[in-house]
């Protein structure tokens, strides 16, 4: 048995990463290959492999004691790990295989403990690329590379027995009738129980913390000393270090800062894993009813990963109520518009904004008025501004209801009657319009702030202004960033194919590296002509009428431009559309 | 009503269909079989617009499906093997969506009337996720007939529907026709396409074979002068053998 599943595994990895770099034959993908992989080499390889040294590693740099304090901390991370595993999940055990693991194996001549050893050896591929991973991110701070390693395997590995160990468990305790608010209740009593007497300790034996010359109007840090203090001696001291025995048990490898104490500390924890082991092996429970589900749930989040609908692949889809009523005359594009802010959900619908943004309104207003002197309505106006500006780069890659969710289904667009670009524009409309409602309930937000705000700065009708004329600019820009990609969704859709055969590994991070650069100099490139006539505008108006007609003509002289430059980004999508071959860039 | 003239699909130099000519004319309902590979779900795809052909011409209901695919496409509808749905809109939302694609005027009686014949109007406000394979079927024949095409494709249009189910599909099959639609159906059913298409044209690696009405390819490939059922011609006219079966 054990050869064939090593057969299964070393074939599919090694057909999986072939078809990987068969598609780097196409150049569009080879230079996000090369991308990512120099990204890689700078960022990470170079630690790893002693070429370039970043300085001393932090276990081999800390004292014994800072050691101790390091082991509790991490310690305390698995427990609150571990306890949620045991607190939160409520179904039966069920082990993660895929349908066609479920199809085939399933009926094969295997005992229940063999499909065990399949799921745990077939978990070891995971483990091993997750701790490649985390090896590449820590190794930057130095120290022994082949140490973290193992220590890191060993905490994963011992993790990994562990969640599969408390689901035969909670099982089990289902069986027994224990229900799962009785389990929860167990555990949470034994958790508060153990906070309990480490609290008792610290009080009965500790010296209490000095607060007595705490100042508001001085620096904190002598109080967040004293706190930081107080905690090292809980966690190294007294019966917290005992209560977290078995997790520094599992921390201790990872810490070690040479070999020798490495080696001395493998041996408790490898019989922690060994015990796990046993644990794990040793449950008679019955998962089988419960992995079939499980895995029709796990190809039916794939899929829909794969057609780019996040929202399906998280958790049960809901009907959700239509934002208006769609008639059957009209513009084609507004049917688009219509199913995807249904996507969206009813977090977006009109009724909802109009009630934040009054609410907004009142706050900021009712805000201005009693704490003027503080400067925290200036405050607050700049901040809402700051995230103005940073939804217009984020927004486009967060707010998805677009071609890049309808991906797959390009086979169904591509019969609809519609010319590419009406296509291109339904589809862009809701995230344009979500983002749009957004930027224009911030930019009332700050322009409320900022105009009543008695600080620094222009007030009153020169920020109104200029706030208009940006409501007026706001959605044409956003239509246009939104095309950027979209564009890439036509261009490169093999980036974009999510799931477990889709954007994943070096060339998917050089993908999102030149997507990200990409679409900051696409944006640039486009404000350049709209900042032309917004120039061309302003100087000659301001000469006649001041500064405010001059501002909201310009800002009217440069959303004009944007429009046609969305225009002209639009004909372009739709002729990249409809020359979009489903057939070639969409096969398997 | 369908005329396609030399349509040729090419993925490299890989040859998926050839040079393949037929026409379907309206009240005609045409079966397009072939072995697995044959290029049937290609030529498909190219009559519906989804993939662009390589070279050739297409015409639908007189419009060319490459100079002018819109007034083409609003003709037709496209059934695949494998229901596309949106997930995150009710069967009813489906409908509404497709209508205002399509333009379809008034669309709330013929849908309605559609729902029921197809059983489906207790799951009207269901998601794609709630409903069963052959109800997702269901909905998309649903959706693609809103509009009244006059040119229909069907791509192994049995699939997941249950007895009752079947036997609808096939008068709807025959009713469309009857009404002077122009259908094109492709399936390994031989029973399914010899009951009922008018026409039969066998593919075989991207090439035609034959096309012409039942008792035109029998008597071409028919050994015997008695009458041959469909697979019979079908494995003459493609040279398949079934292993294992006695010469005679």
């Amino acid at each position: 048995m054990l050869s064939a599943l090593l057969y299964l595994q070393f074939h599919s990895l090694k057909n999986r990463l072939l078809m990987r770099f068969k598609r780097l034959k196409q150049p569009k993908y080879l230079l996000g290959g090369i991308v990512g992989a120099l990204y890689f080499y700078f960022y990470f390889f170079r630690y790893l492999f002693g070429l370039h040294h970043p300085g001393p590693a932090l276990p081999s740099a800390a004292s014994p004691a800072d050691l101790s304090l390091y082991e509790s901390l991490g310690a305390l991370v698995l427990l609150v790990v571990v306890s949620v595993a045991w607190l939160v999940p409520r179904e039966r055990a069920a082990l993660a295989f895929t349908e066609a693991e479920v199809a085939i194996l399933f009926p094969a001549p295997l005992s229940r403990r063999g499909l065990i050893h399949f799921k745990l050896f077939r978990s070891q591929a995971a483990i091993f690329f997750t701790t490649l991973f985390l090896l590449l991110i820590t190794s930057r701070r130095g120290g022994h590379a082949w140490i973290h390693a193992l220590g890191l395997w060993l905490i994963l590995s011992t993790l990994n027995l562990h969640f599969l160990a408390s689901s035969f468990a909670r099982t089990m305790l289902l069986d027994r009738g224990i229900t799962t608010w009785r389990r929860r209740l167990a555990i949470l009593a034994l958790l508060f129980a153990s906070a309990g007497l480490v609290l008792l300790w610290a009080l009965r034996t500790l010296p209490h913390p000095d607060f007595s010359g705490f100042d508001p109007s001085q620096p904190l840090e002598p109080q967040l000393q004293t706190l930081k203090s107080y905690g090292h001696q809980i966690l190294v001291s007294g019966p917290l270090p005992w209560l977290l025995f078995p997790f520094r048990i599992a921390v201790h490898p990872y810490l070690a800062p040479d070999a020798p104490a490495f080696l001395r500390a493998l041996l408790p924890a490898l019989l922690l894993l060994a015990l796990h082991y046993i644990w794990v092996i040793r449950s008679n429970v019955a998962f089988e009813e419960a992995s079939v589900e499980a895995s029709r749930k796990i190809a039916d989040k794939v899929a829909a990963l794969r057609a780019g609908n996040w929202r399906a692949a998280g958790k049960q889809l809901k009907v959700k109520r239509a934002p208006f009523t769609l008639r059957s005359s009209g513009s084609p594009a507004v049917a688009f518009f219509w199913k995807n802010l249904i996507s969206a959900g009813q977090a977006f619908t009109v009724r909802t904004w109009l009630i934040i943004a009054s609410a907004g309104l009142i706050f900021c207003f009712a805000l201005a008025r009693t704490v003027d002197t503080t400067g925290l309505p200036t405050l607050a106006g700049m901040f809402a501004g700051m995230l103005l500006i940073w939804s217009l780069l984020v927004g486009p890659q967060l707010l998805r209801q677009d071609l890049r969710q309808d991906l797959l289904h390009a086979e169904i667009l591509k019969t609809y009657p519609l010319p590419g670009w009406q296509l291109v524009l339904g589809e862009l409309l809701a995230p344009a319009a979500i983002l749009s409602a957004i930027q224009w309930f911030l930019l009332l937000l700050a322009v409320a702030m900022l105009s009543g705000s008695s600080g620094p700065g222009p007030t009153g009708p020169a920020i109104i202004a200029p706030g208009i004329g940006a409501a007026f600019i706001l959605p044409m820009l956003n239509l246009l960033t939104l095309q950027i990609p979209n564009a890439a969704v036509l261009l490169f859709p093999a980036w974009f194919r999510l799931g477990k055969e889709g954007a994943q590994g070096i060339e998917a991070t050089g993908q999102r590296i030149i997507s990200m650069f990409g679409q900051l100099l696409a944006f640039i490139v486009a404000l350049i002509p709209a900042a032309a006539a917004f120039a061309i505008v302003f100087f000659p108006v301001r000469m006649f009428l001041g500064l405010n007609p001059a501002l909201l003509l310009a800002c009217l002289a440069a959303a004009i431009v944007l429009a046609a430059e969305a225009a002209a980004g639009l004909l372009l999508l739709g002729w990249l559309f409809e020359r979009f071959d489903v057939s070639v860039e969409l096969a398997p | 009503m369908i005329q396609v003239e030399a349509l040729t699909k090419l993925y490299g130099e890989f040859v998926a269909v050839n040079e393949l000519s037929f026409a379907v004319q309206p009240g005609e309902v045409m079966g397009l079989v072939g072995p697995n590979g044959a290029g049937k779900t290609t030529t498909l795809r190219c009559l519906a617009g989804i993939i662009p052909p390589t070279r050739g011409a297409i015409r639908i209901c007189g419009h060319d499906l490459a100079g002018a695919p819109i007034p083409a496409k609003r003709q037709l509808a496209f059934f695949t093997d494998e229901p596309r749905l949106f997930d995150y809109l009710t069967v009813q939302q489906h409908l509404a969506f497709t209508a205002r694609i399509y333009q379809v005027a008034n669309y709330e009686p013929v849908a309605a009337q559609l729902l029921d014949e197809l059983e489906l109007t207790p799951k009207k406000d269901a998601l794609p996720g709630e409903l069963s394979r052959g109800m997702k079927q269901k909905l998309v024949i649903a959706c693609g007939l809103l509009h009244s095409p006059n040119v229909i494709y069907f791509d192994e249009p049995l699939t997941g529907l249950d007895p009752l189910g079947i036997r609808r599909m096939k008068d709807s099959i025959l009713k469309r026709a009857q009404a002077g639609a122009a259908i094109i159906i492709s399936s390994h059913l031989l029973h399914l396409v010899e009951e009922i298409c008018s026409r039969i044209l066998i593919l075989k690696n991207g090439r035609k074979i034959i096309d012409g009405t039942l008792d035109e390819i029998t008597r071409r490939f028919s050994e015997q002068t008695t009458e041959a059922n469909l697979e019979e011609v079908f494995f003459r006219a493609t040279g398949e053998k079934e292993e294992g079966s006695v010469e005679s």
